[in-house]
């Protein structure tokens, strides 16, 4: 087992307690800063699979935007005092639904033909090129997504604006 | 990068993962050593700026006074709110101070000496550092405390304020090497290496080419670090200590040693993103001495220049603070953006660079300046205004007047 495989199955350990610990917790603040601990994984596998400025640019987004969001709107509001109802009466027939899912999603995972499955050495991507090819030949993509997140802060400020008359 | 300084002590070569854990222990020694002596210099400059002796008693010169805090803090009961949430309380000081020192493996101290030199180097700073304000508001949220809370909500919204000019100003830096590089290389790539940009500084360091860079980054420093004048967040005067304020004995020392080590981290990087780091005036030639040389003192000269502003500037309110960021940095770093793109693009000089750059910190300290003095003016008005005499109005005064 070559030290990249270990290394892999720590992350991906991480990752699927992460994942678990979102899912199953009580503490609605809990599972956030567990969702940060699997994004942060996934930050990891960014990095085995030697695309290093996707990793940077995940803990980027996600543990420094998202997740602060995230953490803010919890904290700022009562989210702690409200009881969490996480287990119902349908609890086998929700474990039955996830486990025919996994099944699905592994088999179909390990049955399709990857474009680089039959090598042994990932060609890396070479940074520049990312940067070249995403303002010539994707940048009307980039524009529509500046413009859209232009549109969501703005509808997000209009939102929060008090209702004519209330102080 | 095994053919180093490492190698040639041990006598054989290393395997690379021995090589980096040695160097990530000499960082973190470095680190310990550097969190006890700044906090006795600063004890010490600050004592002189308010005319004072600061610490004497303590070993000679008070040099053990670093020590004496040291033990007390690790002598100190550990209390824990008891309704605060057990896990999140306790897992925020790492949080908090993880990323800080994960963010020293970048860093060039000199030529070859760095923990890895990573080719998205700048990149790695930034996003790393974004994670420490996790712990911030952890700490605040995990005390149970609205005042910790608001405290670490101010701190977490001043941190991503200062940190958008910060990182235009350095995208402009950048845009300034891969024009460079792309003229001498034929390709972009190393724009990002804190290495290759100390190198691309040879001749001139680029507080010349973009001096409004420079300040921009100090001023956004200053408010990463929670430092006067932007240290409402943690003032004790007003949150009292703000988001780390349950904490005690070493918890509270984590804290404490993640801003000392963060003010090292940030100053070493705006020496040699700035000032030429290990290279400017003849480092590259004359070897290692001179660069390790180079590289203290100006990272001294900085530091210095934190506690000399500590000592001298008042602090500013939460929202002076964040309407200054949004409304007068951000602004700015934008256009600096934009003037280095426009010449960069029609291959302007570079000194075209630079007096622009100058020109727009003119203007914007010329701003600032004239702002200032008309609140100053509004302000001095309205305590030497009259206030309005009460005067007898008769009936007959009312009707006769139609």
């Amino acid at each position: 087992m070559s030290a990249t495989e270990v290394v892999f199955y720590i992350i991906s350990f991480v990752m699927v307690a992460g994942g678990l610990g979102v899912v199953l917790s009580r503490n609605i603040v809990h599972s956030a800063l567990a969702l940060i601990m699997s994004l942060g994984a996934v930050a990891g596998i960014y990095v085995i699979l030697t695309v290093e400025f996707l990793a940077l640019a995940q803990l980027v987004v996600y543990g420094g935007a998202v997740i602060m969001l995230m953490l803010f709107a919890l904290m700022l509001t009562r989210a702690r005092e409200r009881p969490q109802a996480l287990f119902g009466k349908n609890r086998p027939v929700a474990l039955a639904v996830a486990g025919g899912l996994l099944t699905a999603f592994v088999a179909g995972i390990l049955g399709t033909e990857w474009a680089q499955s039959n090598r042994d050495e990932i060609e890396p991507v070479p940074f520049e090129e990312i940067g070249d090819v995403l303002f010539s030949v994707w940048a009307v993509p980039f524009e529509v997504v500046s413009v859209v997140l232009v549109i969501a802060m703005a509808g997000a400020i209009l939102l929060s604006q008090p209702d004519e008359g209330e102080r | 990068m095994p053919d180093l300084v490492l190698s040639e002590f041990a006598g054989v070569s290393l395997p690379d993962w021995i090589d980096a854990l040695i160097r990530i222990v000499f960082v973190v020694a470095l680190m310990t050593v550097n969190a006890l002596a700044l906090i006795y210099l600063e004890r010490k400059v600050l004592a002189r700026f308010h005319q004072r002796v600061g610490p004497t008693r303590t070993g000679p010169f008070g040099m053990l006074q670093s020590a004496a805090d040291a033990v007390k803090l690790l002598t100190k009961e550990d209390v824990r709110p008891a309704s605060a949430d057990r896990w999140v309380f306790e897992l925020a000081p790492y949080f908090a101070f993880v990323p800080i020192f994960l963010v020293f493996i970048p860093i060039p101290w000199t030529e070859t000496w760095v923990v890895r030199d990573l080719e998205l180097g700048f990149l790695f700073v930034f996003g790393v550092l974004g994670l420490n304000l996790v712990g911030v508001v952890m700490a605040g949220w995990g005390s149970d405390n609205k005042y910790a809370l608001l405290g670490a909500v101010r701190a977490a919204a001043q941190a991503i304020s200062y940190e958008l000019p910060m990182l235009l100003v350095s995208v402009a830096v950048v845009m300034v090497v891969s024009a460079r590089l792309l003229v001498d290389n034929g390709s972009t790539l190393g724009a990002v290496d804190l290495n290759v940009i100390a190198l691309e500084q040879t001749t001139t360091p680029f507080i010349i080419l973009q001096p409004l860079g420079f300040a921009i980054f100090m001023i956004g420093m200053l408010a990463e670090l929670h430092r006067p004048p932007f240290d409402m967040p943690i003032a004790e005067s007003e949150v009292v200590g703000g988001y780390f304020v349950e904490y005690s004995g070493i918890r509270w020392s984590f804290f404490f040693l993640a801003e000392y080590t963060a003010l090292l981290l940030l100053v070493m990087i705006a020496s040699v993103v700035f000032l030429g780091g290990w290279n400017f005036p003849f480092g590259e030639d004359v070897g290692l001495g001179l660069q390790l040389v180079l590289t203290l003192a100006k990272a001294g000269a900085l530091i210095f220049i934190l506690f000399w502003s500590r000592a001298m500037l008042p602090r500013l309110r939460i929202d002076q603070l964040m309407s200054f960021s949004w409304k007068v940095l951000l602004p700015f770093s934008i256009l600096q953006v934009l003037a280095n793109a426009i010449i960069l693009t029609y291959d302007g000089d570079e000194w075209i660079v630079g007096v622009t750059s100058l020109a727009l910190l003119v203007l914007l300290s010329a701003l600032v300046y004239v702002r200032a003095k008309m609140l100053a003016r509004g302000a001095e008005r309205s305590i030497h205004k009259q206030p309005a005499r009460p005067r007898l109005i008769t009936a007959q005064d009312v009707t006769s007047g139609d």
